[in-house]
């Protein structure tokens, strides 16, 4: 970092470091109607393509005695099933679930993978509007859950009013309970996913302009090495950062089928 | 940036202020993930309800290194 | 380093077309998923665990298929080893009977023998009888006549002729026998 703010502070013009305007890109079709494009948009929607072309021929190509691509699919989807909504669930009550939470892993992982592919190098979650309609989803999936499988009284009054919690520290917590069932839990889901993803692009894309800026820009050679540590580095956040968006689809998931679950009466 | 000046910091308070608001989550993360590993191990018949327990509780705490972010921002 | 620059909170406020958009690729994502693909890779599921299901049965029926064809066996061996024994006992039955058979018919066969040899044997002794009585009758006719013909001086004379006589009677019952 101190060869980044010296270099910087030698030449004029610095590396092209990224910066949150990246994230409130400029609408570059229908402007000012409601379906306004900008990059990022764009970017989902061509990814929407991709996985319903790449995914439905693969459908539509399913046979009995899978090859090797349809059994990466079947593990996939099975993962989910059985590690996600089956594992926290039980297999009676997560099943009408397991179509929402396939959903929700598949588009997660597949939009997150977007920051670490050349040419779109920023995930198609990397706004909040994606993140937030996920997150209203399950918010929507849990209230419905609980009016429907115990009421929202008896829900309520389980969730806001833990067993064995004496009066005095039930002032502190029911408003804290109420809050959380309202506000944390679809908001944490959200902001979860789009930190990450700012983050995860914030570092790669630092990485990979100072290793442009050291390789390219820079004739002096003595700043090499430094160009590249920067592209190793960047290779290795490319990794991480690959790992990350299947992590964060994980709890995405996880996290849905778990507030899900609470909202159903405890198992006998 | 004047020849005077041979070093200067720039930059936001609130990445400091982000940094300070990270650990308290920090350490209730790596406990929660600990504790649950611990928990796991010693009756691991209770994994699934052990995991969805764990998962509640991260949730929770996570959200207040997200609060952190947020106020960064919201505060600058 | 610039992040400072531009109100950051924009972030976390989204825009509405921003929402639509989201919305609708959500909307039509999760209608691929729960119409089409899922259901489709459901079926395939079921169709592959009906298929081993229905190979374990299969390989079942075929077991007890095979257990009902070895038992089957096994009775028709039984019974034909009952009935090889039973053959054995008929057939054993059957010759002690047929040996009894002959050995009675032997012994009627050798009494009849007996009796006929007896029988040939009394009329032989009966034939004999006779024809000793005939020459009896006519030896003793001779003797008379010879002892009327000579003078029955003295006794060594008498018995001379007497002995003579005898054995001359004694040669013709040996000749008869």
């Amino acid at each position: 970092m101190a060869g980044l703010v010296s270099a910087q502070m030698v030449l004029a013009s610095g590396p092209n470091f990224p910066t949150i305007n990246d994230f409130l890109p400029p609408e570059i079709l229908f402007q000012g109607t409601p379906f306004a494009l900008n990059r990022i948009v764009l970017i989902r929607l061509i990814m929407t393509v991709v996985i319903l072309l790449v995914l439905g021929i693969t459908t539509m190509r399913a046979k009995l005695i899978p090859g090797r691509w349809q059994g990466a699919v079947e593990w996939m989807l099975g993962f989910v099933r059985n590690n996600i909504v089956y594992e926290v669930m039980g297999e009676r009550r997560g099943k009408r679930y397991v179509p929402m939470i396939t959903t929700m892993f598949m588009t997660i992982f597949l939009f997150n993978l977007c920051e670490v592919i050349p040419g779109a190098n920023i995930a198609a979650t990397a706004t909040i509007a994606m993140p937030l309609v996920f997150a209203f989803w399950t918010f929507f999936q849990y209230w419905i859950a609980a009016a429907r499988e115990q009421g929202l009284g008896k829900y309520l009054r389980h969730e806001l009013i833990p067993k064995g919690v004496p009066l005095p520290v039930l002032i502190i917590v029911l408003p804290m309970q109420l809050l959380d069932v309202l506000v944390v839990r679809p908001v944490s889901l959200m902001v979860r996913l789009f930190a990450n993803m700012l983050a995860g692009y914030f570092i790669l894309e630092l990485c990979l302009a100072a290793a442009q800026y050291f390789l390219v820009n820079v004739t002096d050679k003595l700043m090499m090495p430094l160009g590249g540590f920067m592209l190793i580095a960047a290779l290795v956040m490319t990794l991480f950062e690959s790992f990350v968006a299947a992590l964060q689809a994980f709890i995405f998931a996880t996290l849905s089928t778990v507030y899900i679950n609470l909202s159903y009466p405890e198992e006998a | 940036m004047d020849l005077i000046t041979l070093a200067e910091v720039s930059g936001n308070l609130s990445a400091i202020g982000y940094g300070l608001a990270a650990i308290g989550p920090g350490i209730g993360v790596g406990i929660i993930f600990g504790k649950a590993i611990e928990a796991t191990a010693r009756q691991p018949e209770l994994g699934g309800r052990i995991q969805t327990l764990m998962w509640i509780g991260f949730g929770l705490v996570e959200f207040l290194a997200l609060l952190g972010i947020v106020c960064g921002f919201l505060f600058s | 380093m610039t992040l400072a620059q531009t109100g950051g909170i924009k972030l976390f406020l989204p825009q509405t077309y921003d929402i639509i958009w989201s919305f609708i690729i959500l909307v039509v994502i999760a209608l691929f998923f729960y119409k089409f693909m899922l259901p489709r890779f459901q079926k395939i599921f079921d169709e592959r665990a009906s298929k081993i299901e229905g190979g374990i049965s299969k390989a079942k029926v075929a077991q007890e298929e095979a257990d009902a064809a070895k038992k089957k066996f096994e009775d028709q061996l039984k019974s034909a080893r009952v009935d090889a024994s039973k053959i054995r006992d008929d057939a054993r039955a059957e010759a002690s009977h047929i040996i009894a058979d002959a050995r009675s018919r032997a012994e009627t066969e050798a009494a009849q023998i007996t009796a006929n040899a007896q029988r040939s044997i009394e009329s032989q002794q009966q034939q004999a009888l006779v024809s000793l009585k005939s020459e009896v009758g006519a030896l003793a006719t001779s003797l008379a006549g010879k002892i009327l013909g000579t003078r029955l001086q003295d006794d060594s004379v008498q018995s001379s002729m007497l002995d003579s006589m005898i054995d001359e009677l004694g040669q013709d019952k040996d000749k008869a026998a």
